[in-house]
């Protein structure tokens, strides 16, 4: 089936599922970003009633759909810092794992178990853990670690497949060549690696950004974004709903992008670099 | 499961000692907000409770009463009921998907941009991803609009929006790329002269599939099915939201009970519940020894 | 590429070296020394423990008992840099980030050199491997053949006493590896320092290399000039892995004037030279046979072949053509394989057709007696006492 010019029959017919998935997938994303620009008078489905901003300007100006602009900010802050510590943390510990160590095993299972563990529990837990101890639940503290509970086991899986392509001898030669431990970290293995490290970074800022089990019972008082959405979708019955989800499904368009395109920059810069030298 | 087989082999310490020092802050952080309260929750599911605080203790009528309860085993039967249907579903799904990205899309960069183009909306919010079927599913939506619009119905379908049906959809919509990735990487790395090889040996488009590209990616169908299980098993917030509060799930039930500050019941009802999905997860990794097969 | 001045000792010897890999030993107490300024390969199939040896001449791994020593000092536990060798990888292990210019010059970065003094270093080696206008380029964007040199450049800029070479040729295609095997040769000798080239190709080992070193399960099968191990291989092993030669093998059946005859499988008859030895009848005995001192006649049909002592009769299993000879294998009705070189003259004033009949014959001061196993040994030479008899 590859190298010949004609198609078999079979590619249309998953290229029809292929695109009739992706119409599934994007195709109520796009029907509220359009219902986003209801009229005034609009409301939550079709027929549109005039094009408007007024859902986006009721975003900042009711005050009746709760605190949106402060746990937007809330929430960049926190996916910021996510971000930052999956990226130290899983890249340490990444490269931990290349060498056999006593409790190697320990370290990977506990880090799957955070994974597919059902994330309402790990919330309920740290809860519990704090209001035993008699301590607050903040955002920043709580919420910063139920969420690293998520985005660290990821980071670490997504080291894993970085790591597993990249060439061991790219170290020696380094060490080879004079450098020391650190020298060689910083001059070959980070900058190889990068492009698995925009990734991990990638990930760690959007499942930040958008989580909201791990988040729900661990963030204390004041709501991150999409805990503010949740509250939002059992008392708004406006379009304001689809203005929130438009302006955050932006911003996550604006990470991607952003990530996807250094990464893309880099690997530019050795496209060719694998076939060659790995 | 397990992690890439070290490339090089440590006799002395310092190589350990070092590995130590760069695993331990990942190890630290996962013990304090992922062991230290799983162990919490256990004792706590054993604690006694009032009204408004809970009372450490040793009993066992926690777990008593949710054996109890005929509500417990509807809670179950409904969450396993959606585990299955959607696990279903979206290998189904994923499988196809996988298997048109590796088999029929030709060239590396087409590739990773319609892979890209099933990712990206995993990198968006659940939430909104969530609500976005409300306009479409809704008794005046898209879907009922264009039903009676084509004359199939004349009466708007009920059943869409806040019933199963609905939770099913958007556990589909958000779940089936966790299918999709791990069964594309197994496939990825299937090399394509086996199918060629398979072909020549006069086996049919069907025969190949099941008989060459099935059992070589069972490891990513096994990673798949061990997250959307466990993704479903453990949900709340769509079963709410989409079922209009008309269907629970085992943590929906829960989540009410952490409401209205009964700690300890659902303290106890999670940590069943997580045996339960261990108990899943282990039958997942019997079929398929995922382990091995990523070490080798 | 010669430096300024003399390089200093780069002899190296492998002293007793054990190396272990949990369960399974790699290298089995092996000792070899490779003098100051030879170019020494070391040639065995995979797994024979030779890159092992040449990661640990490096410091890349770390022998389990032994010592490898340098210009006569050890230099276990010496970090790499301070050993005064140099490596290069099989796929080069050129940063894919970094220029040609910044690969050439890291090693100088990393001993704080300027930006203008690596950089001007690099360029001359560069120049010297004639890659002076890619400095800018990045590895990608070159050849393979290029990237070698830069490989090359790279291990050079430090003035290594010692470069340490793991299948250099092995990711090049067959015209380029020809190419930069006598290119490799050639700046071994302006720089006369000590080359250490594991590969496991015995024509790339004979062509470049003054010792051959070839290996087998973590030990040393016979480590000597490339011509002796091309002409005179020690055992059967380094016969057959060498190429080359044809090995004989019998059991003793008389000895006389230096001379055993030898019976082998389906009633052939070899003499094979022991010099002073004095065999045990009955006991076996090894012997090779240049694959180009073998004459081949054709048998008639109907007639009975000529038997005789260093002749032996098969049917042509296999006729390649390699240009200058033909190369003939013949089916003898046993396991080992029989070829002979046939100058292409020779060969096609009377062609031969795969199944024809043919009497392959030899001169008997062209057998060469193998040393293999303790049955050589077992009969003690004249005038000593009888060794133990098996």
């Amino acid at each position: 089936m590859h190298g010949d010019d004609t198609r078999p029959w079979t590619f249309y017919a998953f290229a029809a599922f292929f695109t009739l998935f992706v119409l599934f997938l994007y195709g109520p994303m796009i029907v509220i970003y359009i219902l986003s620009f209801q009229g005034p008078n609009g409301g939550m489905t079709f027929p549109m009633n005039g094009v408007s901003l007024h859902w986006f300007s009721a975003l900042v100006s009711q005050t009746r759909v709760g605190d949106i602009a402060g746990s937007f900010v809330r929430s960049l802050g926190l996916a910021a810092m996510v971000a930052v510590i999956t990226v130290v943390l899983a890249v340490l510990a990444g490269l931990a794992f290349r060498r056999r160590f006593r409790g190697s095993a320990f370290a990977f299972y506990l880090a799957i178990a955070s994974l597919i563990m059902p994330g309402l529990f790990v919330g309920l837990g740290i809860a519990l853990t704090f209001r035993l101890l008699g301590l607050p639940t903040e955002w920043f503290t709580t919420g910063l670690g139920a969420q690293l509970t998520w985005t660290l086991p990821f980071g670490l899986l997504i080291m894993f497949a970085v790591l597993g392509r990249f060439n061991r001898s790219y170290e020696e030669a380094a060490i080879d060549l004079g450098a020391s431990n650190w020298q060689k970290v910083k001059e070959v293995t980070l900058p190889i690696l990068l492009p698995g490290i925009i990734g991990v970074a990638l990930f760690g800022f959007t499942l930040s950004y958008d989580e909201i089990a791990r988040t729900a019972l661990a963030a204390g008082a004041k709501n991150t974004l999409p805990l503010e959405i949740w509250a939002m979708t059992t008392n708004v019955t406006s379009p304001t709903l689809y203005a929130v989800g438009a302006v955050t499904t932006i911003v996550s368009f604006i990470v991607i992008v952003l990530s996807l395109g250094s990464i893309a920059l880099v690997q530019r810069r050795r496209a060719a670099a694998g076939a060659r030298t790995e | 499961m397990a992690p890439p087989p070290a490339q090089a082999v440590v006799e002395d310490n310092s190589g350990e000692r070092a590995s130590w020092f760069q695993v331990a802050p990942l190890v630290v952080v996962l013990l304090l907000f992922f062991g230290l309260p799983m162990l919490v929750v256990l004792a706590v599911s054993f604690f006694d409770f009032s009204r408004t605080e809970i009372i450490p203790a040793f009993i066992f009528d926690n777990y008593i009463d949710l054996f109890r309860s005929e509500v417990t085993f509807r809670l179950y039967a409904s969450s396993l009921k959606f585990a299955l249907i959607v696990w279903l579903v979206t290998l189904v799904l994923g499988f196809n998907i996988a298997y048109f990205l590796v088999f029929h899309v030709r060239g590396l960069l087409f590739q990773i941009g319609l892979f890209l183009l099933c990712t990206v909306p995993f990198l968006t919010s659940n939430i909104i991803r969530m609500i976005s079927w409300i306009p479409f599913l809704g008794r005046n939506g898209i879907f009922n609009q264009a039903l009676q619009g084509a004359g199939i119905t004349s009466q708007p379908l009920e059943f869409l929006l806040f019933s199963d049906f609905a939770v099913i959809v958007a556990y589909v919509h958000l779940f089936t790329l966790f299918m999709v990735v791990p069964i594309f990487n197994s496939m990825a790395r299937i090399d394509k002269s086996l199918l060629e090889a398979a072909r020549d040996a006069g086996a049919g488009r069907f025969r190949v599939v099941a008989e060459v590209v099935l059992p070589l990616s069972r490891t990513g169908i096994a990673l798949g099915s061990i997250f959307v299980v466990t993704l479903v098993m453990g949900d709340s917030f769509v079963v709410r939201t989409m079922s209009g509060g008309q269907s629970a799930s085992v943590v929906s039930a829960l989540q009410n009970e952490v409401a209205a500050l009964q700690y300890p019941p659902a303290a106890a009802s999670a940590v069943i519940m997580v045996i339960i999905v261990t108990l899943m997860v282990a039958a997942i990794l019997r079929v398929v020894d995922v382990r091995k097969e990523l070490a080798g | 590429m010669a430096p300024s001045t003399p390089p200093p000792n780069g002899e190296v010897a492998v002293v007793g070296v054990t190396k272990r890999f949990g369960e399974t030993t790699a290298v089995r107490d092996l000792s070899l020394t490779i003098p100051h300024g030879s170019y020494c390969c070391l040639l065995g199939p995979s797994g024979c423990g030779k890159t092992t040896i040449l990661r640990m001449i490096a410091g890349h791994e770390k022998p389990t008992s032994g010592d490898i020593r340098i210009g006569g000092q050890s230099v276990l536990g010496l970090p790499q840099v301070q050993r005064g060798t140099a490596m290069m990888f099989q796929s080069y292990a050129l940063f894919p980030h970094r220029s040609v210019l910044d690969n050439v010059a890291f090693a100088l970065k990393m001993r704080g050199a300027s930006a203008a003094e690596r950089h001007a270093k690099a360029r001359e080696l560069l120049t010297k491997v004639q890659l002076e206008k890619f400095g800018d380029r990045l590895p990608a964007q070159l050849s393979g053949g290029q990237q070698q040199r830069v490989a090359l450049a790279r291990a050079l800029i430090t003035n290594p006493r010692v470069l340490l070479l793991d299948e250099p040729l092995s990711a090049l295609d067959e015209y380029l590896r020809l190419r930069m095997r006598g290119e490799l040769r050639r700046v071994q000798k302006e720089l006369g320092i000590t080359f250490v080239h594991v590969t496991h190709t015995q024509l790339e080992a004979i062509a470049v290399a003054d010792m051959v070193v070839v290996m087998a399960q973590g030990h040393i099968e016979q480590a000597a000039s490339a011509r002796d191990i091309f002409v005179a291989p020690r055992n059967a092993y380094v016969a057959r892995f060498v190429g080359g030669q044809n090995v004989l093998a019998g059991s003793v059946e008389s000895v006389m004037n230096g001379t055993a005859a030898v019976a082998g499988k389906n009633g052939m008859r070899y003499a094979i030279p022991v010099g002073e030895r004095r065999p045990m009848r009955g006991s076996p005995l090894w012997g090779s046979i240049r694959r180009d001192r073998i004459a081949i006649e054709k048998i008639a049909p109907g007639a009975k072949p000529a038997s005789g002592l260093n002749a032996v009769v098969g049917e042509v299993h296999t006729l390649e053509n390699q240009g200058s000879y033909v190369k003939v294998t013949l089916d003898l009705g046993d396991s080992e394989e029989f070829v002979a070189h046939v100058l292409d003259e020779t060969f096609f004033t009377q062609p031969l057709d795969i199944g024809e009949r043919v009497v392959a014959r030899w001169s008997a001061s062209d057998v060469k007696l193998l040393a293999d196993g303790p049955i050589a040994e077992e009969t003690a030479p004249a005038g000593t006492a009888m060794a133990t008899a098996g």
